[in-house]
């Protein structure tokens, strides 16, 4: 299934699939309340009832865990939408229409891209204040650029192609043109960019929660987990490694999905990525 | 009766002049093949013709007359009247000459859903029609994905969809260069068949005066931007005025004197 750092066909859909489900149906397997305080519960060890112990507040660690991958991955599924339906669009028209209009938009997005990610997303969130959708705007405009950047070049390189000019020569009005012959093969790019993509913006969402600027207690989030956990770290250190560990795996399912996704698309592995 | 008419062309880049003072006549059923050395300024005048130049590129004066119509006061919307249905073009790479991502079948439809109103049925069986006519087999072609065809097959299909619609001028801009002697026969033995059919004119650029000798009627010999001599094929090829014609036909190799050098020019 896992073949060296490469991943097969059916290990993916595998993957996918297990991955999707349990954040689907995390609510309903949830042994316990999520946010329910129990402080006579404190700091319970790994045990039959608690899979993954308590937290300082007595608080079931197993059921926040599976709460949070729902924070986590569905916030981080909210910025890649909104950086895509705000990117590839920009984007597009910059490499297509040219001229002017895409000096100006790419001397914006050029600005935003002298400032390191992190920078920009911290100070962001620090000026609009804490909170979730905060984050996801902070980092919105972080990401965006990413996409807007490889639909330009995309849709400049394959301005060059013969296929292209020959369309217009045979009279296939411009919108066409964009929406027939390059949309597609811009999307399969951008597709692969997102999902490597998908593990770093995580990343982001739970670092940002980590330092405080994201999710807000009581809503559990794997970096605020980390956060709240890290002055048990002695007593419990399970109370840091799961959400650790959690946050790591996650990371990696998407990486190895990207990867897969990548070579996929690949005109020159015609194989499917094997 | 004059397909195009071409009049005092110049075309510039910033302060170089490309091309000066370009004057062609192309007929119904003539064959005009445009020879001249790279750089000379050939292709930027084919391209001229459809709308094609790239933004930098002005014309600075000039007139192109397809019918009736000035092509240059066109505006981008009524280019796609012209486009593909009464002006098409031929290039040299015919790998890349769809889209890799469609159907050869996506393609002709496409082309047909631009140009006309038939139905979709219609459609089908037109671009099969098509197809058929250039020897193809239409049904596995129209269904394919251009990677899943040979180079000759796409080469076919690609003159099959230029002249589908019958214009009436075919501009073909060095179809044979990337390819062997004996594939660009059949090439040119296609184009010509498909002339024969459709009566239309054709604007043949080439470096190779093979072709001229076998397929022209007439010819125009461009050097550095301009038209150094222009009129029928046999005047030029037997009694050739400019000293650039005559340097270009002492070029050709042939078969019969091995022993002379080839000449340069």
């Amino acid at each position: 299934m896992i073949n060296g750092f490469r991943i097969t066909k059916p290990g993916i859909l595998l993957l996918i699939g297990l991955f999707f489900i349990t954040i689907i149906i995390a609510p309903y397997i949830a042994p316990f309340d999520p946010t329910d305080v129990k402080m006579g519960d404190r700091l319970k060890p790994i045990s039959l009832e608690h899979f993954f112990g308590t937290d300082h507040l007595g608080r079931d660690v197993f059921s926040r865990i599976l709460a949070g991958a729902q924070t986590t991955v569905g916030t981080s599924f909210l910025v890649l939408a909104i950086s895509l339906l705000i990117g590839v669009p920009i984007g597009l028209v910059s490499g297509f229409v040219g001229g002017r209009l895409d000096r100006f938009l790419m001397r914006f997005v050029d600005a935003f891209m002298a400032f390191p990610d992190y920078i920009v997303a911290i100070i962001l969130s620090g000026l609009l204040g804490p909170g979730i959708f905060n984050l996801v705007f902070a980092i919105v405009m972080v990401k965006w650029i990413g996409y807007a950047r490889l639909a330009r070049s995309t849709v400049l390189t394959e301005k060059q192609r013969d296929y292209i000019l020959i369309a217009k020569v045979n009279g296939v009005g411009p919108m066409n043109i964009l929406r027939r012959h390059m949309i597609p093969h811009v999307l399969g790019n951008v597709m692969v960019l997102a999902t490597l993509d998908a593990g770093k913006i995580i990343l982001m969402i739970a670092s940002l929660s980590y330092i405080g600027l994201g999710a807000q207690p009581p809503i559990p989030e794997w970096g605020a987990m980390l956060n709240e956990a890290k002055a048990f770290f002695y007593n419990a250190p399970h109370l840091m490694l799961i959400p650790g560990l959690s946050i790591m795996v996650i990371v990696l399912i998407f990486n190895l999905v990207g990867d897969y996704l990548r070579d996929h698309y690949d005109v020159k592995n015609q194989n499917g990525g094997k | 009766m004059s397909v195009l008419t071409i009049s005092s062309l110049t075309i510039k880049h910033r302060e170089e002049t490309l091309v000066q003072n370009i004057r062609l006549s192309v007929n119904e059923g003539d064959w005009l093949a445009l020879v001249g050395e790279s750089g000379s300024g050939k292709s930027v005048t084919a391209s001229s013709i459809g709308g094609l130049l790239p933004r930098e590129l002005i014309i600075s004066s000039g007139r192109i007359h397809f019918g009736e119509a000035n092509l240059l006061d066109l505006k981008e919307k009524e280019w796609q009247n012209y486009r593909g249905k009464v002006i098409s073009y031929i290039f040299q790479d015919y790998q890349g000459a769809f889209t890799p991502f469609m159907t050869i079948g996506a393609h002709f439809d496409e082309m047909l859903k631009t140009h006309t109103n038939n139905s979709k049925q219609q459609r089908k069986e037109r671009a099969l029609e098509t197809l058929k006519n250039v020897n193809l087999p239409e049904e596995r072609v129209y269904k394919s994905y251009p990677f899943q065809l040979s180079g000759g097959q796409l080469q076919r299909a690609a003159i099959a969809m230029a002249m589908m619609l019958k214009p009436k001028l075919l501009i073909a801009d060095e179809p044979t260069t990337a390819l062997d002697s004996i594939t660009a026969t059949h090439v040119l033995q296609l184009i010509s068949n498909l002339q024969q059919q459709t009566n239309c004119a054709v604007l043949f650029i080439t470096h190779d005066l093979r072709h001229v000798r076998k397929y022209a009627n007439k010819m125009a010999v461009m050097l550095k931007g301009e038209i150094v001599e222009s009129g029928s094929k046999t005047s030029i090829l037997q009694q050739p005025q400019h000293a650039y014609t005559k340097a270009l036909i002492a070029a050709i190799p042939s078969l019969r004197s091995t022993k002379n050098r080839l000449v340069t020019i």
